[in-house]
């Protein structure tokens, strides 16, 4: 067994080296593949992670910035109280803050994860509940003028509206891109692997005649498939690294997607590149092999 | 696995390493001392087909008719020569032994197995028991001498352990050790055709089959290859040699199966290459 294998991967390697060129073609095929796959999965935790946020049921909300004292901030939230259309204001701190994501994250059942950090990151917030949902324009402006007290502000409705419209288009159109990259992907690396076998047809044929079983003959090919997803999926990981800290922030300002949150979408993010790539590479090495096999 | 003798002695394990097979023809029948001191049953014609071939046709999808009723028993440790000319259907009857193809209708039989019944997975198994030698030598460029029959076993899971002795005992048995880490592309064909045989030897087969083994050597060539084929026979492994090579066939007086366009036209024991009246 261990024999098998090691022959398995010995010739999975020189073949790989073999042919090259199209060994390499087949990656980086791949790589495209995998990271469209990766931006279509994070656009779509981030709009999961904003709608779950919209469903606070909050109108309006400005990010208070850490240095505004609380004198500032009680005095904008009288003042916009004040506005005809406002029924309510309320000034969660950043310590009211930490608590409701932690019970969030018990509601979902998740560990506290909040337990490892030295001190909060979370910002407070001014949080506006409107008489009427659609009249919010005056609001955000008084907000959004204050510079010295709001870093930001999300207009929630819009926001509710803007999202459930992006993510219907999002789950059709990723669906249907990915699947067709998904498509391309399996070709070439079939084509790249029937290259593969045609280039040691003759070996194979030696293989057949001695009485090597059909596991002898197609194991080589389907490890070359897996490296040839491995590889791929290696790098696109080591892309994703490189852009993580900006995605992390970006993911922070446009979704509220928490970085305490991005962990744990990484690591999902990493399990499935390796799954999608390391299953297309063996998918398709398999199919490709099938015709060589004894009759 | 594949190594451990089922019947002993085998050619390949403990008898000694015959050299230079460049002796006089042995006299037949195969009941050499060889034969006796390693106690096989050779010779025991008769009692026990090895290979069985009733009313065997071959059609290929394109509806050529390369074989038509062919009756054919050839006992164990027999040597058969397979003559007739070119397109008569002889490596068409050899593929059908090796189940390379399937024959149309009639039953092939070796060692008992109908090979149209057997499982697909099962035909490895069968192959691993025939040896099976080409005029191409199908040697593999890139492996030494020595790596070429060890990829038999290699890719047989055989244990790697066993591997080194086998190896080293067929290629002393083809006279070939000393060209043992050689690319083929350096050894004349004679030495190639060596090489092939010692891979199909390494199996320790019952069946030796070789489809035209000196079409590319020349005459003095052909008769160390012929040569070496008597021994292994002598030996206890039963041989069909199809060939072209009407000297070796008239001058050997062995059972000659002539085939022509399809038929058995001939089967004789101590036969010439053309028929004699
Ligand atoms: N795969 C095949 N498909 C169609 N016809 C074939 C095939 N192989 C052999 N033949 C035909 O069958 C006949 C017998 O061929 P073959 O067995 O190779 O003869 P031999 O080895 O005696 O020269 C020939 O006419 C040949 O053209
Ligand atoms: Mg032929």
């Amino acid at each position: 067994m261990i024999g098998f294998i090691a022959f398995s991967v010995r010739r999975a390697w020189q073949g790989f080296w073999r042919n090259a060129v199209m060994s390499f073609a087949a990656t980086a095929t791949m790589i495209l593949m995998l990271l469209l796959l990766s931006g279509f999965w994070v656009l779509q935790s981030g709009l999961n992670a904003t709608l779950q946020f919209v469903e606070q049921k909050v109108e309006v909300v400005a990010d208070v910035r850490g240095s505004a004292s609380l004198d500032q901030v009680n005095a904008l939230a009288a003042e916009v109280r004040a506005l005809p259309e406002v029924a309510s204001v309320e000034f969660v701190d950043p310590e009211a803050a930490l608590a409701r994501f932690r019970a969030r994250l018990a509601e979902q059942g998740r560990e506290d994860i909040t337990q490892y950090l030295d001190r909060n990151p979370l910002q407070g917030s001014l949080e506006v509940k409107l008489r009427d949902a659609a009249v919010f324009g005056t609001v955000v402006d008084v907000l959004r003028n204050r510079t010295d007290v709001v870093s930001g502000v999300k207009e929630i409705q819009k926001l509710v509206d803007d999202v459930l419209a992006i993510t219907g288009v999002l789950r059709t159109a990723g669906v249907i891109v990915i699947l067709l990259v998904g498509l391309t992907v399996l070709f070439i690396i079939v084509n790249t692997i029937r290259l593969a076998v045609v280039a040691r047809a003759e070996e194979i044929e030696i293989m057949r005649l001695v009485g090597a079983s059909d596991g002898f003959i197609r194991w080589p090919f389907v490890f070359e498939g897996a490296l040839v997803g491995l590889i791929g999926a290696g790098v696109t990981l080591g892309l994703l690294a490189l852009v993580a800290p900006s995605l992390g922030r970006l993911m922070f300002d446009v979704f509220t997607v928490l970085p305490l949150e991005f962990g744990t979408l990484a690591r999902d993010l990493a399990i499935l590149v390796l799954g999608a790539g390391l299953g297309l590479g063996v998918f398709g090495s398999w199919v490709s092999v099938r015709s060589y096999l004894i009759r | 696995m594949t190594v451990a003798p089922q019947r002993p002695p085998s050619i390949v394990g403990n008898g000694p390493a015959v050299h230079a097979p460049r002796q006089a023809p042995p006299p037949h029948p195969a009941r050499s001392v060889w034969a006796r001191i390693l106690g096989r049953p050779t010779g025991s014609t008769g009692d026990r087909p090895l290979v069985v071939m009733r009313h065997v046709s071959k059609v290929y999808p394109n509806g050529k008719v390369a074989l038509r009723e062919v009756d054919l028993g050839i006992p164990e440790g027999d040597f058969v020569f397979l003559v007739g000319p070119s397109g008569a259907g002889k490596s068409t009857l050899i593929k059908l032994l090796i189940r390379d193809e399937i024959a149309t209708s009639g039953d092939v039989i070796l060692d008992g197995q109908n090979l149209a019944r057997i499982k697909r997975r099962a035909v490895p198994k069968v192959r691993r028991r025939i040896g099976i030698v080409f005029q191409d030598y199908k040697l593999l460029p890139q492996r030494t001498v020595w790596e070429n029959v060890a990829f038999a076993l290699e890719v047989t899971a055989t244990p790697s352990r066993l591997i080194r002795p086998a190896v080293d005992r067929v290629l002393a048995v083809v006279g070939l050790t000393g060209q043992a880490r050689q690319l083929p592309a350096t050894l004349s064909g004679g030495e190639q055709q060596r090489t092939a045989i010692a891979r199909a030897l390494v199996h320790d087969p019952r069946l030796i089959i070789a489809d035209e083994p000196t079409g590319n050597l020349d005459p003095l060539i052909s008769w160390e290859i012929l040569q070496l084929l008597l021994r292994i026979n002598e030996l206890g492994v039963t041989v069909l040699m199809a060939t072209h090579n009407a000297d070796v066939v008239t001058a050997l007086r062995r059972r000659v199966v002539a085939l022509e366009e399809g038929r058995i036209a001939r089967d004789q024991v101590g036969g010439a290459y053309h028929r004699e009246d």
